[in-house]
């Protein structure tokens, strides 16, 4: 081999001097970045157990401090017998909350004051204006229009819901044709109240166990079938039959 | 010691390679999925995708909304095409080639458009849209991971100008890089969603 050529590619890195310089240099055991990359890891989860700890600590509400149904839980109608309760954990925004929404009223028209049906918030944030849907209907409630808002947010889902922008003026638009106080309107939906009032619902569904919406609860028992006019008639028979 | 080109480098050919080799499948593999879900959501609006497990944790509240599709297409088609040349750059330097500064430096380029995305997208998830999908989030590690790794081979074959000093003080811990950067993302998703988090404990 003609020694030019050992001169032409001096990027190549040399094994043999590298190995060498590696022995002199290298110290025997972990290298430095195993030894730091362990302990950046290993810090990290000494944080998570700390804030774990810390979180397991701390009072929790007593288990069935959660109630199905409270006493400002909105009901859309009430059973002199108080024989069945239904309740509806529901995200005004939510597309299945949308597609159960006619079974649900069909069974409304149906049965009428013979059972209790109860609707509860439960807004999921991955929804833009579940939040705002939901204070809408919180504010329309605080002049007595809950039922009326609840019936113009599904039925007109589609035409404000899945947008990023805020459909609050959307939602302005519908408290106008039905009425409401507009002043006051404004006011509430805004206010922290209406928020904690729809947080609160929330947080009894997590407690509950609530996942995903709608979530339906039978006389206290979570609803597993999906939730089909049919399903949902058969169990109320079954209620009202007992 | 690493510089010169007579030591052996930090981030080897055998280690870049198999990064590369590994990390550009696994994202090719998420991309991939998310699009056939992006399919299956196109033909039954009402389908529920495999990654949507709870309210946090949903592709379904993800893949419906504007950002999912930000240059008017879905967002995996991008994953699709690129994951495999980042695959197949792994491959062929396992295989012993030696690529020229032309192609590392596009496939940095590359890497730099991926990660920036990615950490658009992430913001968009926490901040926005308030969910996280399953499937983003390992295109998310191994974006981080890959461009980590490619930018400090980079710097270290000279192929990228870089501080010799910053340069060496980041390879002599390398796999703290993405290691940190990864936490620190950890960490902002546990404080966003903690609400939730704490529940499960």
């Amino acid at each position: 081999m003609p020694t030019s050529r050992t001169g032409t590619r001096p990027s190549r890195p040399n094994r043999k001097a590298g190995k060498a310089a590696r022995q002199l240099t290298g110290k025997p055991g972990m290298s430095t970045n195993l030894k730091v990359t362990l302990s950046v890891l290993g810090a990290a989860l000494a944080v998570l157990l700390l804030v774990v700890a810390v979180n397991l600590t701390e009072p929790k509400p007593p288990a069935g401090a959660a109630d199905v149904v409270r006493e400002d839980s909105h009901r859309l109608s009430t059973a002199a017998d108080g024989k069945v309760t239904i309740v509806e954990f529901l995200d005004f925004e939510c597309e299945a909350c949308g597609a159960a929404y006619p079974g649900v009223e069909r069974l409304r028209a149906e049965y009428g004051d013979r059972i209790t049906y109860v609707v509860r918030y439960f807004p999921i944030a991955g929804h833009p204006n579940a939040f705002n849907a939901a204070h809408a209907a919180e504010a329309a409630a605080r002049q007595g229009k809950f039922e009326q808002m609840y019936v113009k947010l599904f039925d007109n889902q589609a035409a404000w819901g899945h947008t990023e922008e805020s459909r609050a003026p959307v939602f302005e638009g519908y408290a106008a044709e039905l009425g409401l106080d507009m002043a006051k309107f404004r006011a509430d939906v805004t206010s922290t109240e209406v928020a904690e009032r729809v947080k609160s619902d929330a947080a009894d569904g997590t407690a509950l166990g609530v996942q995903g919406t709608p979530t339906f609860f039978v006389n206290g028992e979570k609803f597993t079938d999906r939730p089909s006019y049919e399903a949902l008639k058969a169990a109320v028979d079954k209620g009202l039959s007992e | 010691m690493t510089h010169d080109g007579t030591a052996r480098p930090v981030i080897t050919d055998r280690l870049i390679g198999w990064i590369l080799t590994v990390g550009g499948p696994a994202g090719a593999l998420a991309a991939f999925v998310l699009a056939v879900e992006k399919v299956a959501l196109l033909k039954d609006p009402t389908y529920t995708p495999s990654c949507s497990i709870n309210p946090i944790l949903s592709c379904g509240s993800i893949m419906t909304t504007a950002q999912a599709e930000v240059f008017g297409f879905p967002n995996p088609l991008i994953g699709l095409a690129a994951f495999p040349v980042v695959a197949a750059t792994g491959a062929a330097v396992l295989a012993g080639a030696r690529l020229p500064r032309w192609w590392w430096l596009s496939l940095q380029a590359g890497a730099l458009l991926g990660v920036v995305f990615v950490h658009w997208l992430f913001v968009q998830s926490l901040y926005r849209i308030g969910a996280l999908c399953p499937y983003c989030m390992v295109v998310w590690v191994v974006m981080i991971l890959i461009f980590s790794y490619l930018t400090l081979h980079n710097a270290e074959r000279g192929h990228l100008p870089a501080p010799r000093r910053v340069t060496g003080a980041l390879l002599a811990v390398h796999s703290t890089v993405p290691l940190l950067w990864l936490l620190i993302l950890t960490g902002l998703i546990g404080v966003r969603f903690w609400d939730y988090w704490s529940t499960l404990l």
